[in-house]
């Protein structure tokens, strides 16, 4: 009913092959637009800024960029975080001598640039034995960012503090940056991302990913050059990853030391990837909305309940909900919450009479 | 639909609740009691809510209004910290935030949220600059004026520290590395080596590569910076190569007595500076005892009550209490404001009168403060492990803060201008 695709027809092969062959799908886009850049806005407390809406948008985009990798080229990453920090500790030196915004994007630049090195050994090892070789990354990486004090400037501590920075005459990042600038900023370049994201994977470039994933040997006899799609696919996931590194510091958490950095936040980030869809752009949001969002949800309802519960003992029930969310998420659904709504989304086409 | 008569229900009480709670100051406290450092934070924040619990149940809170004590669960991770500040900072009249990485993370939204943050013996040393860092305070004594009296300590043993060599074990984090500039510069001026040892924070429990360093290089004292899993790590490795005990020195984060129980005996000689001490016989103990623990509402144990950290706890929430009485007799009123919280933990003067009259005795060395110094230098005394419990070695120490001045000063003054708009106190005189 809602979704009835009766009287849409389609006339040309483009047509068919458009972003929105359904019409409801392009007007559902326009709500959440809408809620994202006009409602969300003008409603949302400091609060709804600091732990919902600015942590989901970063971690969506971390997401997005392991997933170019892991789910539409097929290649496993564990070192999603050490990435992170190169693009954090890029965009800490660039910004000396730059607009942030500007040190923001190009960070992404470098944390490219090192994840095409550290994915050359994808041309000979594949599956699990390249995961272990991007965990030398993880590990090397955060290393570096420990000992390598011209990184952090020599700063006493190790950790590297985001000053208060202005763009166009608006602060942009460090304490004196209202929320609101902030979410803009960081709801503008991930768009941006996400419509770059969508049409390279709809494009040649993602189907050569797909082929390579599914089988390179097929890939290779088929024409397609495997250094190229693994290397692009290094190059773009990396510098995804690194813009969000460099936002999840400077738009986000305000300063950061090394261990930030560490293989717990590759791990969350390649969680939300695989709850949310491998292979889906769609499901990185729904997976960080579920990995991020839900726990600081889960955590004000025994407030609003007027239960008297221990901080403590919520903090236990809510590792506990979200453990068996995630249980059930993937048994009802093993390819994602993406997935899920591609299912609920063909049922409600068909609806009421599904044949 | 019962479903929501119920949640309405359930909302309407809340909404009551807080209106009926709006009589009582709200003090919220960025605990962790779950996570890798629910060992060492426990004690220490049962002993904080004990002491508030207390004062709640005898005097009716302070100065006639009820402290809404509540605890927001970090676990130690800098991201739950950021949200449970922002979801405080609202009613909050201040912060504690718990942790040095969670210090640095809010210490420059508290300039621009205007609320007072209280780190007592932890966070960012410079932070005694007042008149800098207005709205932060690390009572009684910041890392520097540990570090200094350690080597104090040092230099009054036979052989000073002259041509010594002294191994700086410490938690490679900010919060570990927090004292190397002083250290560095003490090392130049008293002719001592300084050999850093870090240890990563994936390390904690299995330091073997670092005491083979330490066994190689032979240091004349190890200097312990360890916090959570690494303490015990690090006492029982040193036993178990033998390094003699009375030549190790932790700072105050490192003299827990659970981690020293582990190894008994074998411990005897450890020591640790402290600027708190256990004073069983103290009358806020009976207090405690009759209001908090005999009416149930307690989460201590009496092992736990005896030891380093749980008073520790109650000094903390004593100096917050005192700041929040002295902020109400200025302004004559109950409820106070942040920024009148901020002028009372300014002006604290925490004799050794007072400390008896709050039943403190001995607990904390007197100390004093003013809008330019957020710390007090109170000073403190060394405790050694005797087998069962920690016991005072040594008489007050005090800081020698006139020394590192200029060092405090110049990172407070790197800090602003790195932050700049940075907002200074600019109507503080007072010197120091």
């Amino acid at each position: 009913m809602l979704y009835r695709t009766a009287g849409q027809f389609k006339t040309s092969y483009k047509a068919d092959q458009a972003l929105f062959p359904v019409r409801q799908d392009a007007f559902l886009l326009t709500i959440i637009l809408v809620f994202a850049w006009v409602i969300f806005p003008l409603t949302a407390s400091e609060f709804a800024f600091q732990t919902l809406l600015i942590p989901i948008l970063i971690y969506s985009l971390a997401a997005m960029g392991l997933n170019i990798l892991t789910g539409y080229a097929g290649q496993l990453s564990l070192g999603t975080a050490a990435f992170m920090g190169v693009g954090a500790y890029a965009c800490y030196k660039l910004i000396a001598i730059m607009d942030p915004i500007l040190a923001i994007l190009l960070s992404g630049v470098f944390s490219a640039g090192i994840g095409v090195v550290f994915g050359i050994p994808s041309l000979r090892i594949k599956g699990f034995y390249l995961a272990i070789a991007t965990l030398a990354a993880q590990f090397f990486l955060v290393w570096l960012f420990e000992k390598w004090a011209w990184l952090y400037n020599y700063n006493a501590s190790g950790a590297i503090q985001v000053p208060n920075l202005t763009s166009f005459g608006v602060f942009v990042t460090g304490p004196q940056a209202t929320s609101v600038t902030q979410y803009y900023v960081i709801l503008a370049i991930v768009t941006v991302m996400t419509i770059l994201c969508i049409n390279l994977t709809r494009g040649t470039l993602g189907r050569t990913w797909k082929a390579t994933r599914d089988m390179d040997i097929a890939a290779e006899l088929i024409g397609i050059n495997l250094m190229r799609s693994k290397l692009t696919a290094f190059a773009i996931s990396s510098y995804v990853v690194g813009v969000a590194g460099a936002m999840f510091v400077f738009m986000w958490r305000g300063a950061a030391e090394p261990n930030l950095f560490d293989i717990p936040l590759s791990f969350q980030i390649l969680f939300i990837a695989i709850i949310g869809g491998l292979g889906s752009i769609l499901g990185n949001y729904l997976g960080a909305i579920l990995i991020v969002g839900l726990p600081v949800v889960l955590n004000t309802v025994p407030e609003l309940m007027g239960l008297e519960i221990k901080s403590a003992t919520v903090e236990h029930i809510n590792i506990m909900i979200v453990g068996s969310l995630i249980i059930f998420f993937l048994i009802i659904e093993p390819h994602g919450l993406a997935r899920l709504w591609a299912l609920i989304r063909e049922k409600l086409i068909i609806w009421p009479v599904p044949h | 639909m019962k479903h929501f008569t119920k949640l309405t229900a359930a909302a309407v009480l809340a909404v009551t609740g807080v209106a009926a709670a709006a009589e009582s100051l709200y003090v919220p406290n960025l605990s962790y009691r779950t996570g890798p450092f629910a060992s060492t934070g426990i004690p220490l924040m049962n002993g904080q809510k004990d002491y508030m619990e207390m004062l709640n149940a005898r005097d009716g809170g302070i100065g006639g209004v009820k402290i809404d004590f509540e605890e927001c669960e970090t676990g130690y991770s800098t991201e739950k910290g950021v949200e449970c500040y922002e979801r405080t900072k609202g009613e909050a009249i201040v912060t504690q935030p718990w942790s040095t990485g969670i210090t640095l993370q809010v210490l420059p939204k508290t300039n621009v949220d205007e609320i007072p943050i209280l780190a007592p013996g932890y966070g960012f040393s410079p932070m005694a600059d007042g008149k800098t860092f207005q709205w932060a305070f690390n009572v009684p004594g910041g890392y520097w004026d540990a570090a200094d009296m350690i080597v104090q300590y040092l230099e009054g043993q036979d052989g000073g520290v002259s041509g010594k060599k002294i191994a700086f074990l410490h938690l490679d984090h900010p919060y570990g590395k927090e004292p190397l500039p002083l250290l560095n510069s003490l090392a130049e001026e008293k002719g001592f080596e300084l050999l850093p040892i870090p240890v990563g924070l994936n390390e904690m429990q299995n330091q073997s590569a670092q005491w083979l360093q330490v066994r190689r290089e032979r240091p004349d004292y190890v200097v312990m910076w360890g916090w959570g899993a690494m303490n015990a790590g690090a006492i029982t490795e040193a036993v178990k190569t033998k390094f003699p005990m009375e030549n190790f020195i932790g700072v105050w984060w490192s003299g827990q007595d659970a981690d020293l129980r582990l190894v008994g005996d074998e411990g005897v000689g450890y020591k640790s500076i402290s600027w708190s001490f256990p004073n069983p016989d103290a009358g806020v103990h009976a207090d405690i005892k009759e209001h908090v623990v005999d009416a149930g509402k307690s989460l201590s144990n009496a092992e736990e009550m005896g030891g380093v950290f749980y008073n520790r706890g109650l000094v903390m929430s004593m100096i917050l209490a005192e700041g929040i009485a002295t902020a109400q007799a200025e302004y004559g009123e109950a409820m106070i404001t942040p920024a009148q919280l901020r002028w009372g933990l300014e002006n604290l003067n925490i004799t050794a009168e007072r400390l008896e009259e709050l039943g403190m005795t001995n607990m904390v060395p007197p100390f004093s403060t003013s809008c330019a110094n957020h710390t007090g230098h109170a000073g403190g005394w060394m405790l050694e492990w005797d087998g069962e419990k920690f016991a005072k070695v040594s008489d007050q120490l005090t800081p020698r803060v006139d020394a590192y001045k200029p060092l405090l000063e110049g990172s407070a003054a790197e800090y602003a201008a790195a932050n700049e708009p940075w907002a200074v106190n600019e109507d503080c005189n007072a010197e120091s």
